[in-house]
């Protein structure tokens, strides 16, 4: 793995490097050098196996994170290759053509988080939403809480109650009066 | 094709004869794993009803609701979660934001039920089969969306702030107050816990809307003494805040301190309180301590002509005359007074009541009188020697300090004592230039002062000597006090649940000082309730309606002559109740 490591960082400029386990390293590579960097650990490290492709909403930098999770057979060992796009343009190479089963992550990452993948086939085809109007619902800014409550109807004979009224009605119904009271005067204008 | 194309197909027949990974129904062998996030867990005495799991859920899947079994009570609403099963996504952020680590998860996820309304239910309360689970998911320090370190105000160092009496807390920047105001979870369980239910969260969320004039005016509404509060407050609310069950408290005090701070130069523009019309009706109000101020406040917004008789020459009460300058400055309580004031309160000045003018007279001049004199009175130790020079009670000596008399303290002063006024008496002597030694009957941890104060003491360098009580004091020919002491050891819990000291028979022993301040307590004046002839308890201190605080026809009486001594947010929240009822009654 140590020497491996130091390939990869040799040949991509891998940064952030983190062994998670003895069998399982993460890399950080430019989103320049993602493309070459699967594919050589792919042709030339043996990590045939695509395992994920999933992303991350860092919306605080502004930024996509793409991680790309590789399993190499032959000596069970993994490497997670992981970059960050622009979150305003967000546009990623497709490596559809290094494995066929990319075309599903990267159609359900386009769907869930509007990036977009030129050249992937039917990447712009509904995944598992349907008649999807909002942004992307994985993206941070999607407000799930809003949506829920205006998607789905309340179940009858639901009800909630206000922790602090209950403990004005429970502990100190008289002091609550008083507050109110109170408070008016202040606010009057 | 090759030959290992053809026979490939042929291996699968090789497990033919084993036993197959896939599993037989029933499925409930199949555990999951053990960190699953299967049907969530609640440990109900744990939790505390504070709704946190209810707002950060995304899908509204959390609703708050009673539970017969568990009943409101400080620090706790009494509410429990209700999970609807049907919208829960199984994210697990409820688990993460809960401030108590009532709520977990267990790895159970099969359990069948033709009935869909079996799947919204309280865990914890509704008996299921998982609700013992030591498995499933739970939050971990990592995963944990609170903060549990709070920020602290700069502070000057003991080895200074003890050479004078100016304040050594600076106050919070505005980064710091930020990052305060972020933790608050916005649950309001502190709201009960403060005598005057200030709206805690509300403010708080003031100041990360950096709408501080909103903060103020939130703050009025409760308690117009806020800037002397936000420096002395006890902070009941502190105590239970949701926070604080597995991190430090969120810095209410400071929090409240800081809008003081930031606008008290801008008040009467922010507030832009116009006179209530007037009612024509008359108050007066015996005692300008932070209850009697409190009243006058509120009674003026109500458009009641207020009087004011103060014993001294200024306003404060306790909050002038009890607290060093170096916990509330002078011109930080004048300039709250002063605002009061200018809501047109009438002030009579050295005027005591029984002396000076009559209680008859104040009577029959007002439509209703609140009387809020205090306890002002140091109560004496039953033992030899109490009128011995050098020998003062708490309150007199600070009461010299605070009027700048620097009362003598020579080398060596010794407290006795373990409340906030003997923590005051203590570093005003260090101030002064004594060496201060407490003495106290019980252990550190029954002192009623506050945690803080007895720490600054000590760091300031007091000596605690605990477990000791003195029984007798007399002059030495030299002019210094031998204090005659005995060692104590705790007994049973007394009513108050604290162990009662039992002395320890031959454990005299003595100790020499140059003064001796006794701080054990205070009492309402004697001479005072005489003259007023109200009802009074035998503790010395009026008795009233609790509810209204009304004594009889249009007496009202609140603060520590009705409670006896206590803090000043309690004397606050009294004198706000006695102006509502007041108010009422006036009204008919």
């Amino acid at each position: 793995m140590k020497e491996l490591i130091e390939r990869l960082r040799s040949k991509f400029n891998a940064k952030n490097i983190k062994e998670q386990r003895k069998n399982f390293v993460f890399i950080t590579v430019e989103k320049k050098d993602l493309e070459g960097c699967v594919l050589y650990l792919k042709e030339f490290e043996g990590y045939g196996h695509l395992t994920l492709l999933t992303a991350l909403d860092w919306i605080e930098k502004d930024q996509f994170e793409l991680v790309y999770h590789l399993h190499n057979y032959s000596n069970k060992t993994d490497v997670s290759v992981k970059t960050f796009i622009d979150r305003k343009n967000p546009t990623m190479v497709s490596i559809n053509n290094l494995w066929a089963g990319a075309r599903v992550y990267e159609r359900e990452i386009k769907e869930l988080f509007g990036i977009d993948f030129p050249g992937c086939p039917r990447v712009n085809d509904p995944f598992a939403l349907e008649g999807w109007h909002e942004i992307p619902p994985m993206r941070k800014d999607f407000d799930t809480k809003k949506y829920s409550e205006e998607t789905y109807f309340p179940r009858p004979g639901r009800y909630t109650k206000d922790n602090v009224a209950q403990m004005e009605e429970q502990l100190y119904p008289v002091e609550a009066e008083v507050k109110n009271g109170i408070a008016e005067t202040v606010r009057k204008k | 094709m090759s030959l290992k194309d053809i026979v490939s197909p042929f291996n699968a027949w090789k497990r033919a004869f084993e036993k197959p990974d896939t599993i037989v129904k029933p499925l409930s062998e199949r555990e999951g794993s053990d960190l699953y996030r299967g049907f969530h867990i609640n440990d109900i005495d744990k939790c505390i009803g504070c709704g946190s799991c209810e707002e950060i859920c995304q899908n509204a899947a959390i609703d708050l609701v009673d539970v017969a079994s568990v009943k409101a009570k400080p620090g706790d609403s009494g509410l429990r979660p209700l999970i609807d099963y049907g919208r829960c996504c199984w994210c697990a952020l409820c688990v993460d934001i809960c401030p108590t680590g009532s709520l977990g998860m267990s790895n159970d996820y099969t359990w069948i039920s033709e009935n869909s309304d079996d799947f919204r239910f309280i865990p914890g309360i509704d008996e299921k089969k998982w609700n013992r689970s030591e498995k499933g998911y739970r939050r971990s320090a990592e995963s944990w969306l609170v903060d549990p370190n709070r920020q602290h105000m700069n502070e000057i160092e003991p080895d200074k702030r003890k050479k004078n009496f100016d304040e050594y807390a600076e106050g919070f920047t505005d980064e710091q107050a930020m990052a305060e105001a972020g933790r608050c979870l916005d649950c309001g369980i502190c709201i009960q816990a403060c005598p005057t239910h200030m709206d805690v969260p509300k403010y708080i969320n003031a100041i990360r809307n950096k709408d501080l004039d909103e903060g103020l005016r939130i703050m009025y509404e409760t308690n117009p003494m806020l800037e002397a509060c936000g420096r002395i407050c006890t902070a009941k609310c502190e105590d239970v805040c949701a926070v604080g069950h597995n991190g430090k408290p969120i810095a209410i005090r400071s929090l409240k301190r800081y809008i003081g701070d930031q606008t008290f130069k801008k008040k009467d523009e922010i507030m832009d309180l116009k006179p209530a019309a007037s009612t024509g009706r008359k108050v007066g109000i015996i005692g300008g301590g932070p209850a009697g101020l409190t009243a006058a406040f509120y009674l003026r917004r109500f458009g009641h002509a207020v009087t004011l008789y103060e014993q001294h020459d200024k306003l404060g009460g306790m909050l002038k005359w009890g607290i060093p300058d170096y916990r509330l400055p002078a011109d930080v309580l004048q300039r709250e007074i002063d605002f009061i004031l200018r809501q047109g309160v009438e002030v009579k000045y050295s005027v005591k009541v029984g002396k000076d003018i009559s209680f008859d007279q104040l009577h029959k001049e007002n439509d209703a009188l609140f009387i809020s004199v205090g306890a002002q009175i140091g109560s004496d130790m039953p033992i030899k020697g109490m009128e011995t020079e050098g020998v003062y009670s708490g309150v007199e000596f600070l009461e010299k300090v605070a009027k700048g008399e620097k009362p003598f303290v020579g080398k060596e002063a010794v407290i006795v004592g373990g409340g906030n006024t003997a923590m005051d008496a203590t570093r005003s002597s260090i101030r002064l230039g004594a060496k201060a030694k407490i003495l106290y009957r019980r252990t550190e941890q029954e002192m009623p002062a506050n945690r803080e104060e007895i720490r600054e003491a000590k760091e300031e360098g007091a000596e605690l000597k605990i477990l000791s009580t003195p029984t007798k004091i007399e002059k030495l020919p030299s002019g210094r006090l031998k204090i005659e002491c005995l060692k104590m050891e705790l007994g049973e819990p007394d009513k108050s649940g604290r162990r009662s000291p039992v002395p320890k028979e031959g454990s005299e022993f003595y100790i020499e000082a140059d003064v001796c301040i006794m701080a054990i307590g205070q009492k309402v004046e004697p001479e005072f309730s005489e003259t007023i002839g109200l009802k009074v308890t035998k503790w010395g201190t009026f008795e009233v309606h609790s509810d209204t605080l009304r004594s009889n026809d249009k007496v009202f009486a609140g603060g520590d002559c009705q409670t006896g001594p206590d803090d000043a947010i309690k004397a606050v929240a009294a004198g706000k109740k006695a102006a509502y009822f007041i108010d009422k009654q006036l009204r008919g």
